[in-house]
């Protein structure tokens, strides 16, 4: 495995087929029927805790630096997926240091609150107490409908499933498949019998015809994409197939005042940047804007400056990785604009107080201040807008469009006050609330736009016992 | 750190400025020697348009003096160059001049023309921008779009002595659209032809949009002769959409041209330059050798037409303007055929700003340009939203 090509990854899955090779929607029906097959036969009879065994090993697998599948990604990831080698690394790093089987024990725990719930019947003391007890599993078969090159939804998907005792079929946008499919790989190296239970396979969002032969069979979609993606395939599932939809969603931070102090907005600066420069900024969880509130001994503005030096920092230790034309466009005629902004405007009084730092010669990162609280969208790829607020209100009331629409904040203010700030952020409907450093990195548990990540799979059968045994 | 201060200082001194008096010489950047007048800068470039010189060398040095120029006398210009790090009005060559991005016309006065000497004001169209750009003519400016924009029709299009096929221009007339620099541009073709005022045939819309007045068209079209047929990519697509309707062609007479500015402006479907080439080929039963597009802007006041070679259109500028392909990732200028982002230099812009990043994406090719359009919208590679 030292020095494998891609066309030297056996072809185990469909998506391991060369690009030419023509899938037809019988193809998709008959791997189907396969996968279920295959999980009656290897999956449905394993226990949870054999289970974990597995995906802990694939874990350390995965944090080995000389392991044949992680060489492979990072050989092959950074032309095919256009992250940096250090990036595409970090965001590895940081999703399989979750992956342990302390995790994923706590995590069995959080969903059904008994570690044995997804073996056969189990109860809790209370249950016990009640006579009664439970059981739970996933569908026969669960397709998952992936989106864009970030892979840690995908990843995460495959283990809540195989937990599930679930076949799954992974379907992945063109070109995007290569780090489900290591993992795929990574699966059937630890053991081959739960592979037989995955599929990959690659092709255009929305063909119709493929999506149909996959949908007839699984009894569970999960899909990540923009909202017009998840209607057009919710309006095609046949009645009674679940549906876990994910869609395209903004995170911001917020600093309170208290927090904007010397050494502790330096950390800051440094752990927002940090979290810009994860997956480049594409992911749902990395921040669009962060807020400043006013009054605090470091102004927005410095702090502005202070986060330009951590990106710059970034950059150093961490590139970004290469954009295509359309990319830099909209980042160099974003700059333009802000630019033009900071020389010669803000003198009428009706447009705020602007400022711009920028990586020289390339469009590598850009922090754009404005004395004002209007939440911006970022055009990505390491561009971050700093705001002013007089408060979290502020801060909000400014976000009212994205209201419904923010995965998470990442919050910077003192013990006391973070309690009813969390609150705060609750209630507006924020589903992640973090330390900045961490927008990038949540727990294996988290509940991705506040969904349980493995309870939604599952279906329960309780048994209630009669009292006289 | 010294730049980072000077250009605060700059912009500090803008803002200062632009409050009490607007766009009057700034004593603190002139140079000590003699100002240059804008009636002075106007006749040294007119001379150029009308003497042909294509030397490197010659435009280059108007260049520089025209950019001094509008350092001394265009407050927003200075601040901007200051904020790039450009401090003084001296400059060696002309592709070391700071670019003015199109959107500064927008955001600022982009302009050496004081409010008591504005004569002109053109806007950019488009129904979907919160503001337009602003591009501000005194006189002199104005005269200088003009010798402009007739040099290179006649030079492309019509020679000057020639007489021009019936002109049937669709857009609104400069009574309803004064502000449309392409709308006084034909008014400026018809009056050096001396033609009849009724070449317009589009109208104003309720809500501003541009309109045709598809009976009097059809009218002017039925009659004999060949024709000029001058408008916006969308009129033409409003012409198509209304004879597919009624079922009928208008073939014109030999000798016909029809000339077509690109834009859409979200106000009728959008179709591939080819597409809508052919289409009008079909029904106005002219070749497609016929169909010249033009490139304009309201922040220009130079157009650029294409040739066609072996199917490929290819824009070229009249020699007082030159142009280059920047790599929008870099910076720097591009390699031949490698796509970027179009700046254009043109020495016609006496009175604003002359260096224009257009935010255009065009392709080097020889001396001219294949456009690629606005930066087509970038897929979200991730799970986030993107903006808009």
């Amino acid at each position: 495995m030292d020095q494998m090509r891609p066309m030297d990854l056996p072809n185990y899955f469909l998506a391991d087929l060369p690009p030419e090779a023509v899938i037809s929607p019988a193809m998709i029906t008959e791997a189907c029927q396969t996968l279920k097959r295959n999980r009656a036969q290897y999956l449905a009879g394993r226990t949870t805790e054999d289970l974990i065994e597995v995906l802990d090993r694939i874990g350390a697998s995965w944090r080995r630096p000389d392991y044949g599948l992680r060489r492979f990604a990072l050989e092959h990831g950074p032309a095919a997926l256009r992250f940096s080698r250090q990036t595409l690394e970090r965001g590895l790093d940081d999703f399989f240091s979750e992956l342990t089987a302390e995790n994923l024990k706590a995590l069995v725990i959080q969903e059904v609150g008994h570690p044995q719930r997804l073996d056969g019947m189990a109860a809790t003391a209370s249950e016990r107490a009640r006579n009664r007890s439970a059981s739970a599993r996933g569908p026969a078969l669960v397709a998952h409908i992936t989106a864009g090159n970030i892979p840690n939804p995908a990843l995460a998907s495959m283990i809540f499933s195989l937990l599930a005792r679930s076949a799954q079929f992974v379907k992945c946008g063109r070109g995007t498949s290569l780090l489900p499919r290591l993992f795929a790989h990574s699966i059937y190296e630890a053991d081959s019998k739960l592979a037989a239970c995955i599929e990959l396979a690659e092709w255009p969002g929305g063909s119709v015809d493929f999506e149909s032969a996959l949908f007839a069979e699984a009894g569970c979609v999960t899909a990540t994409g923009t909202d017009s993606t998840l209607d057009a395939i919710r309006q095609r599932l046949p009645v009674g197939t679940r549906f876990i939809a994910h869609g395209h969603r903004v995170s911001f931070g917020f600093i309170a005042s208290p927090s904007a102090t010397g050494a502790t907005a330096r950390r800051i600066a440094r752990d927002a940047a940090a979290d810009i420069a994860a997956w480049d900024q594409h992911g749902c969880l990395s921040p669009h804007v962060i807020y400043v509130e006013k009054n605090g001994a470091v102004a927005p503005e410095q702090f502005a400056a202070l986060l330009a030096e951590e990106l710059a920092r970034q950059e150093i230790e961490m590139p970004r990785g290469n954009l295509e034309l359309a990319e830099s466009t909209t980042i160099t005629l974003k700059r333009d604009f802000y630019r033009v902004r900071a020389a010669v405007c803000g003198d009428s009084g009706t447009e705020p107080e602007t400022k711009l730092w920028c990586s020289e010669g390339s469009t590598a990162w850009t922090v754009v201040y404005e004395d004002d609280p209007l939440f911006h969208v970022s055009c990505l790829n390491r561009f971050i807008h700093v705001k002013c607020a007089a408060n979290l209100a502020d801060a909000l009331h400014h976000a009212a469009l994205f209201e419904g629409k923010v995965s998470t904040v990442a919050l910077a203010a003192p013990e006391e006050q973070a309690r009813e700030l969390a609150i705060t952020l609750s209630r507006w409907g924020v589903t992640r609330i973090c330390p900045f450093g961490r927008m990038q990195r949540p727990p294996l548990g988290w509940r991705h736009d506040g969904q349980p990540p493995l309870a939604g799979l599952l279906t329960w059968t309780d048994w209630e016992r009669s009292e006289d045994i | 750190m010294i730049a980072t201060a000077l250009a605060r200082l700059a912009a500090m001194a803008y803002k200062l400025f632009a409050a009490v008096a607007v766009n009057q010489p700034c004593s603190v950047f002139r140079q000590n020697r003699m100002t240059t007048t804008l009636r002075q800068m106007a006749a040294t470039v007119t001379a150029f348009i009308h003497s042909g010189d294509c030397r490197e060398e010659s435009f280059n040095e108007i260049a520089c003096e025209l950019f001094a120029f509008q350092f001394q006398h265009n407050r927003a210009l200075q601040a901007l160059c200051a904020n790039r790090g450009q401090l003084s009005d001296s400059v060696s060559e002309w592709k070391r001049i700071p670019a003015v991005p199109a959107s500064a016309f927008k955001e600022c006065e982009m302009t050496t023309v004081p409010l008591s000497m504005r004569v002109a004001e053109f806007h950019s169209s488009g129904t979907s921008e919160q503001r337009p750009s602003r591009h501000f003519h005194s006189h002199d400016s104005l005269a200088v779009y003009e010798s402009s924009l007739l040099h290179s029709f006649h030079s492309r299009l019509v020679a000057p002595e020639a007489s021009i096929p019936t002109p049937i221009f669709l857009t609104p007339s400069p009574e309803v659209a004064p502000h449309s620099s392409l709308v006084h541009m034909l008014e400026t073709i018809r009056r050096h032809y001396g033609m009849r005022s009724q070449v317009f045939f589009g109208a104003v819309g309720t809500n501003g949009s541009w309109e045709l007045q598809f009976e009097k068209l059809f009218a002017a079209l039925e009659r004999a002769g060949p024709k000029t047929l001058f408008g916006t990519a969308f009129h033409f697509v409003h012409l198509l959409d209304r004879l597919a309707a009624e079922n009928r062609r208008l073939p014109l007479p030999a000798g016909s041209l029809v000339i077509e500015t690109g834009g859409y402006k979200g106000r009728s479907r959008v179709l591939q330059k080819e597409e809508l080439h052919k289409a009008l080929s079909v029904a106005l039963g002219v070749s497609t050798n016929a169909i010249v597009c033009e490139y304009g802007m309201c922040e220009l006041s130079s157009q650029a037409y294409d040739v066609s070679a072996n199917g490929v259109r290819r824009f070229r500028f009249p020699p007082w303007v030159r142009f280059q392909i920047i790599s929008p990732e870099t910076g720097e200028e591009t390699q031949e055929n490698e796509p970027g982002l179009l700046r254009v230099c043109d020495l016609a812009n006496i009175a604003s700003a002359l260096v224009v990043e257009t935010g255009d994406l065009a392709i080097r090719d020889g001396d001219g340009f294949r456009l690629m359009g606005r930066a087509a919208r970038v897929e979200p590679r991730g799970c986030s939203l993107m903006a808009s």
